[in-house]
């Protein structure tokens, strides 16, 4: 438009082109690659038990701050809860306050499946999921009517209507207030026990079958993720969240992307709530159903980083440490609510993109050293 | 010249306010229209009325010969209605290519499509079609910035690139040159002209700047109090005693 310098046609011109790409070019032409994503995930899980468990304890760090193994297993189950949850959350700008609910839903389905058609950990996760999709289907349908303030009011009403529909008129078949009792979890594939040990594989790294299928779980939730990211979904969602008049003004249903994008989360929120389950042996109702779940979740997921593929996961593994370890330390255990809220609030205050933002911001910083453009 | 919108009595009450006054507005194929009006004649209701964002009290809208008063936005961009906003409407997190890519998605997909595990790559026709929008408002070169970062001229230029994107028959432009600097102003009319004899698009202009609506415009109507006042070629109108009387309220010249 005016001659000035730095005008686009002056940026055009080609310039002296260094031949060699640099590491930095290699990476990038690699790291955006569904295999690669993966294969780093897969590296990820595999080695996530020995670095938190085994090495801490091999350096000597004392056992009542460190992780175990069903607690690392755990924290994978609720990164796909989180994973999920940062698709509507973090990608369609959506603040729900009743994903309790799918992942609830999903944990009982499963549960009173296995006890009375079988115990199959397939089947009860399929059997989850699909009742969490379905449900989440119902609820989307009626509370997508309302944006902002009124979405997440009328997700937590359902969420909590929910809850006390399973807590006193379906207490006969859900067990009420105990939870529910009766789950059985049967063999994989009809011939290995979960919580038996993996052969060939020492129990420095994998301990059990449960960490191998709740594994597998977790790098299909980030395949599913990222091919969703990456479809056209990823840029219609992002659009609905920055400017939803827009996006109807392209011709978009907006509507029924949002109702897609909020099926999806409750399908992720089913898989967790359905290897909870198969995990526990168990369902108690205040860890599935009851409204508090639903801000685990947001505080999971804004800890990690919204809008972002992994982020939730790590926000996944702080929340558990601090709930799981540092409230079983003497005297300060006690007020390990408390000391979530300081994490929370520093974590808001000092990364304001959760702790995936750091990472990020980290890595933009090594890029630039080896040679990056931007 | 046959026409491809048609409101028919159209009337639009907000409490007691007659918003919109049995209007009778014809835009014809490939022409451009001008609505010109004091503030508040009723032309951005005209506007939301046409591309469904409000309910008409009364009366119907044919666009290409059929009633579009039963469809919602999404459907009337679909059917082939673009807009572009007054503000600079666009995706400000994402990047200018990703902005055209959502109009080009909407177009080529239509308004919803159940494809979330296919790459974007897989869509070469949406790759082009994006390519060629930004290449039209002259953008081409700026794809792979955050759309926020553009100056305002360029974001408003995207924002008509998101609404050409959607391939529209009718483009509806509100004020495409509001706090647009002299320079940015003419490279804006330059488009709207480049538009319409290169695209064949129809356009349906809102405008305050006389200067712009007399050089561009094939006819022009002017809004008063809701209801059209005067129409015709740009000639007719600017000799208008009633266009005079709307505008300067009757002051002796």
């Amino acid at each position: 438009m005016s001659d000035e310098v730095g005008t686009p046609e002056a940026e055009a011109e080609p310039e002296t082109i260094d031949e060699s790409p640099s590491l930095y070019e290699r990476w990038q032409a690699i790291q955006g690659d569904e295999k690669t994503v993966a294969a780093i995930t897969i590296l990820g899980v595999a080695l996530a038990p020995f670095l938190l468990v085994t090495l801490p304890e091999m350096l000597g760090f004392p056992r009542s701050y460190s992780w175990y193994h069903s607690l690392v297993t755990l924290t994978l189950i609720w990164g796909i809860f989180a994973l999920g949850y940062d698709l509507i959350l973090g990608f369609t700008g959506l603040l729900s306050f009743g994903h309790a609910m799918f992942w609830g839903v999903a944990a009982y389905s499963a549960g009173i499946f296995s006890a009375n058609v079988t115990g199959s950990p397939i089947a009860m996760v399929l059997v989850g999921t699909l009742m969490a999709v379905l449900l989440a289907w119902l609820i989307g349908w009626i509370s997508l009517r309302r944006g902002g303030i009124y979405f997440a009011i009328l997700t937590l009403a359902f969420g909590q209507m929910i809850y006390y529909i399973f807590l006193s008129p379906l207490g006969n078949i859900t067990g009420g207030e105990n939870g529910f009792n009766g789950v059985e979890v049967g063999k994989l594939l009809g011939m290995v026990e979960l919580g038996g040990a993996v052969p060939f594989v020492p129990p420095m790294f994998v301990d059990s079958w449960m960490y191998v299928f709740v594994g597998a779980a977790m790098v299909a939730a980030v395949v599913v993720g990222y091919r969703i990211l990456n479809s056209p979904y990823g840029i219609v969602l992002r659009a609905i969240r920055e400017n939803e008049q827009r996006a109807e003004f392209v011709g978009l249903d907006v509507w029924r992307y949002k109702l897609m994008s909020f099926i999806l989360s409750g399908a992720f929120a089913g898989v967790a709530g359905s290897l909870y389950v198969i995990q526990r042996s168990y369902v108690p109702i205040e860890n599935t159903l009851y409204w508090t779940v639903s801000g685990d979740i947001v505080v999971i997921t804004v800890l990690g980083g919204v809008g972002s593929l992994f982020g939730p996961v790590f926000g996944a593994g702080l929340y558990m440490y601090v709930a799981n370890i540092v409230s079983g330390i003497p005297v300060i255990g006690d007020f390990w609510h408390m000391i979530l809220g300081i994490v929370f609030i520093g974590i808001i205050v000092l990364m304001p993109n959760g702790i995936w933002g750091r990472v990020d911001w980290v890595r933009d910083r090594v890029a630039d050293a080896l040679g990056g453009d931007n | 010249m046959s026409a491809i919108l048609e409101t028919d009595d159209l009337v639009k009450e907000f409490g007691g306010l007659t918003a919109t006054d049995h209007v009778n507005l014809t835009i014809n194929e490939g022409e451009l229209l001008s609505l010109i009006g004091p503030n508040g004649a009723g032309k951005s209701t005209l506007i939301n009325l046409i591309t469904r964002m409000l309910e008409e009290t009364e009366g119907d809208i044919r666009f290409e010969g059929e009633s579009i008063t039963s469809l919602t936005p999404h459907e009337v961009v679909q059917r082939g209605i673009g807009k572009s906003f007054q503000t600079a409407s666009i995706f400000p997190e994402l990047s200018v290519k990703e902005n055209a890519d959502i109009a080009a998605f909407a177009a080529e997909h239509g308004s919803f499509k159940f494809n979330f595990l296919t790459h974007r790559d897989s869509y070469p026709e949406v790759e082009q079609r994006t390519l060629d929008t930004l290449e039209a408002v002259g953008l081409r070169d700026q794809k792979d910035i955050d759309a926020g970062e553009l100056p305002y001229g360029d974001k408003r230029r995207l924002e008509i690139g998101i609404a050409l994107a959607s391939e529209p028959s009718l483009l509806l432009m509100d004020e495409p040159t509001a706090g647009m600097s002299p320079e940015e102003t003419e490279a804006t009319v330059d488009l709207i002209e480049e538009l319409q004899e290169e695209m064949n698009l129809t356009i349906l202009l809102v405008e305050h700047d006389m200067e712009i609506v007399f050089s561009v415009s094939d006819r022009i109507s002017v809004l008063n109090r809701g209801s059209i006042i005067a129409e015709g070629t740009p000639d007719e109108v600017q000799g208008d005693p009633a266009v005079q009387e709307a505008y300067l309220g009757g002051v002796e010249l």
